[in-house]
């Protein structure tokens, strides 16, 4: 924020400079002050529906909210005082009058604003002795979410968020007072690829979602950033896993994959393609090493990549960029590619390396983008040409290594089962158990872009760095760790520790 | 060497308690056996398993899931017993009620007892004091372990 102005102020007695414009609740966030809220989300403008973020402004007789006053030079706030203490409870009170206690059976709990809030700010015993107001607790909005009227508390941030950010409006908020409530028009259901995000964005547990609803409890849940592989956008996600007790007998370890943060890309907000990201984690992955996709057990894979080296050092030097093809895919991250590079161009000197992806889809002009594929920046910056291979350039080869399960995406099984047939030595690397499996001399089950670290390049062009989110299941490795074996097995030296 | 002296000692100090414990409960025995009223009683084998001694109030033994009017367990699946569980053996998995005021019932509520040390925690935490250890079984040995992962869920 280099060219905007900035302003002085003071908060909790301490000073403060926020860009002009800012408004109160981020100046403080920014200084780590915390100003309680529910209805201001900083990608809307504030709406100060809720009460909660009153705070006293010196020289002024009331209490301000702190969401839609803006910053200005010399301004005195205090966030601390008994007053606005008084105040917030109030704001609790009316709230929690009229709330269910549906805690233990809320998928909310845990990590519910208002329960936080409470916790904090309230911790007065209920007055309210009258009748609670019965009002609709299951209503399919569409898109797989379900409204709890009796918990919601008229944020309105799903009504904005559908507004403002996909602009398509499908909630608003019906009747008045007492017994306004949230719903959708006549009987037209959300139905946008954005969807997901108001289960994210509700404070409390008034939207959720049928894919995670009563399947575990929010603080069970291991939260791990990572970067959505599942098109070049590239969004901040997080992985949110239960790796050990209470681990169910089905064997989901992702329970979902919710929205990070990434002003530079995505924002807030995650498309619902990403959210069912976490199939792409946990479901459809080979138990172990394939041999002509029958399983074999207890072979470890450094044993079997022996086999892969002994293929390629069979064949002589100067003929290997004839007779050896690779195929990669642009999943790997950029760390892998340049190994990758280092291995099959400098070290073995090949020509034969093409790319094989999934098929583009289309792009939705908020955040999905039609390559489908995390890193085909990666790929040229890396110095690959990423180019589909003919099926001529696989029948020619005496030695064939594929990355991934993309070829099956390009071409019908039955022309690459014709075309393999004349391979010699076949190897598939692939994440998930898939048709091309029993096709290849052996598969190595591979792990998924969540449960490996890299960087990727993005659609534009931004570099992001991620960490494992969770690690792979029992004998999957990432391909980085494959393509440093390959070359310590083939004596070339890429510079890594021997890990075999 | 070992001092011969020292170990009869130590044998003849032993038979000594025996037989101090054998004549005072036999003295108090007696006493009692010709109305004589004490203070103090003669010690009592109870022969179990023929003869059960009955339990405390307060005892905790298999934990069982106190039901609906229906015959549903009450439970609502909350996961709180499994949260506060410290041995880990509880396992609850949860699906949506039929019913909107209920929500949320498991569908599979089990306990390993090869696993679970009976503190009461679950039943300290229920929300909705749906479990329950106060069934009275204490014979819960099993000669399989698979056995020991009781459904609490199925009546």
């Amino acid at each position: 924020m280099s060219g905007t102005k900035t302003v002085a102020l003071t908060i909790d007695g301490r000073a403060v400079t926020a860009p002009e414009g800012a408004n109160i609740l981020r100046a403080a966030e920014q200084a780590g002050i915390d100003i309680p809220h529910f209805c201001y989300h900083p990608a809307f403008a504030a709406e100060g529906n809720c009460r909660m973020c009153l705070v006293e402004i010196e020289g002024l007789p009331k209490l301000e909210l702190a969401c839609s006053t803006p910053v200005r030079e010399g301004l005195v706030v205090r966030t601390a005082t008994p007053r606005v203490e008084q105040a917030r409870r109030d704001v609790l009170e009316f709230l929690l009058a009229d709330h269910p206690l549906d805690c233990p059976v809320c998928d909310k709990a845990g990590e519910c604003q208002l329960q936080d809030h409470y916790d904090r700010y309230g911790r007065f015993p209920g007055r309210f002795v009258e009748a609670k107001q019965k009002k609709d607790k299951l209503v399919r909005i569409g898109r797989g979410l379900v409204l709890d009227r009796e918990r919601c508390i008229l944020c309105a941030r799903c009504v904005r968020f559908l507004r403002n950010v996909t602009g398509t409006g499908e909630l608003g908020v019906f009747e008045r007072g007492a017994r306004a409530e949230i719903g959708i028009f006549e009987d037209v259901p959300v139905d946008n690829a954005y969807a997901g995000n108001l289960v994210d964005i509700c404070p409390v547990g008034a939207i959720t979602a049928e894919d995670f609803r009563f399947q575990t409890r929010a603080w069970f849940l291991a939260r791990k950033p990572s970067v959505c592989p599942l098109c070049s956008r590239g969004c901040a996600i997080v992985v949110e896993s239960v790796t050990g007790y209470p681990l169910p007998e089905a064997k989901r370890r992702v329970y979902r994959v919710t929205a990070g943060q990434n002003p530079a890309v995505n924002g807030y907000w995650i498309c619902d393609l990403g959210r069912a990201g976490r199939h792409d984690i946990d479901e459809g992955r080979p138990a172990g090493l394939l041999r002509k996709g029958v399983a074999v057990d207890g072979e470890p894979w450094q044993k079997a990549l022996a086999e892969v080296t002994a293929a390629i050092k069979a064949v002589p030097g100067s003929d290997r960029p004839a007779r050896i093809a690779v195929v990669l895919n642009a999943r790997l991250t950029c760390e892998e590619l340049a190994r990758a590079k280092a291995l099959f161009v400098t070290g073995l000197g090949l020509d034969r390396i093409s790319f094989a992806d999934r098929t583009p889809g289309t792009a939705d002009g908020l955040l999905v983008t039609a390559e489908r594929v995390p890193n085909s920046r990666g790929a040229f910056a890396a110095g690959f040409d990423p180019r589909l291979p003919t099926i001529e350039e696989l029948t020619g080869a005496t030695v064939l290594l594929v990355f991934g399960s993309g070829l099956a995406a390009h071409f019908s099984e039955e022309a690459l089962g014709r075309a393999l047939a004349a391979v010699p030595s076949k190897f598939l690397f692939a994440a998930h158990a898939g048709p091309l499996d029993r096709l290849f001399d052996l598969a190595f089950p591979l792990a998924v872009p969540a449960e490996k670290s890299g960087t990727y390049i993005n659609v534009g062009g931004v570099r992001q760095s991620f960490e494992r989110a969770l690690s792979p299941p029992a004998g999957a490795v990432p391909e980085g760790e494959i393509l440093t074996c390959l070359a310590h097995g083939l004596g070339l030296n890429l510079g890594d520790f021997d890990v075999c | 060497m070992i001092n011969a002296w020292k170990v009869l000692r130590e044998i003849a100090r032993g038979a000594a308690i025996t037989s101090r414990h054998f004549f005072v409960n036999m003295t108090f025995h007696t006493l009692r056996l010709f109305g004589v009223k004490t203070k103090r009683r003669g010690a009592v084998t109870i022969q179990y398993p023929e003869v059960r001694k009955e339990l405390s109030p307060r005892h905790r033994s298999l934990h069982r899931l106190r039901p609906r009017e229906d015959g549903r367990p009450s439970c609502v699946a909350c996961m709180l017993c499994v949260t506060v569980c410290p041995s880990e053996c509880i396992t609850v998995e949860a699906a949506e009620d039929p019913d909107p005021e209920v929500q949320k019932a498991p569908t599979r509520f089990i306990v390993d007892l090869s696993r679970c040390c009976f503190c009461g925690f679950c039943v300290e935490a229920c929300p909705v004091d749906a479990i329950r250890m106060d069934t009275g079984e204490i014979r819960l040995a099993a000669t399989e372990r698979s056995a020991l992962e009781r459904p609490l869920d199925k009546p």
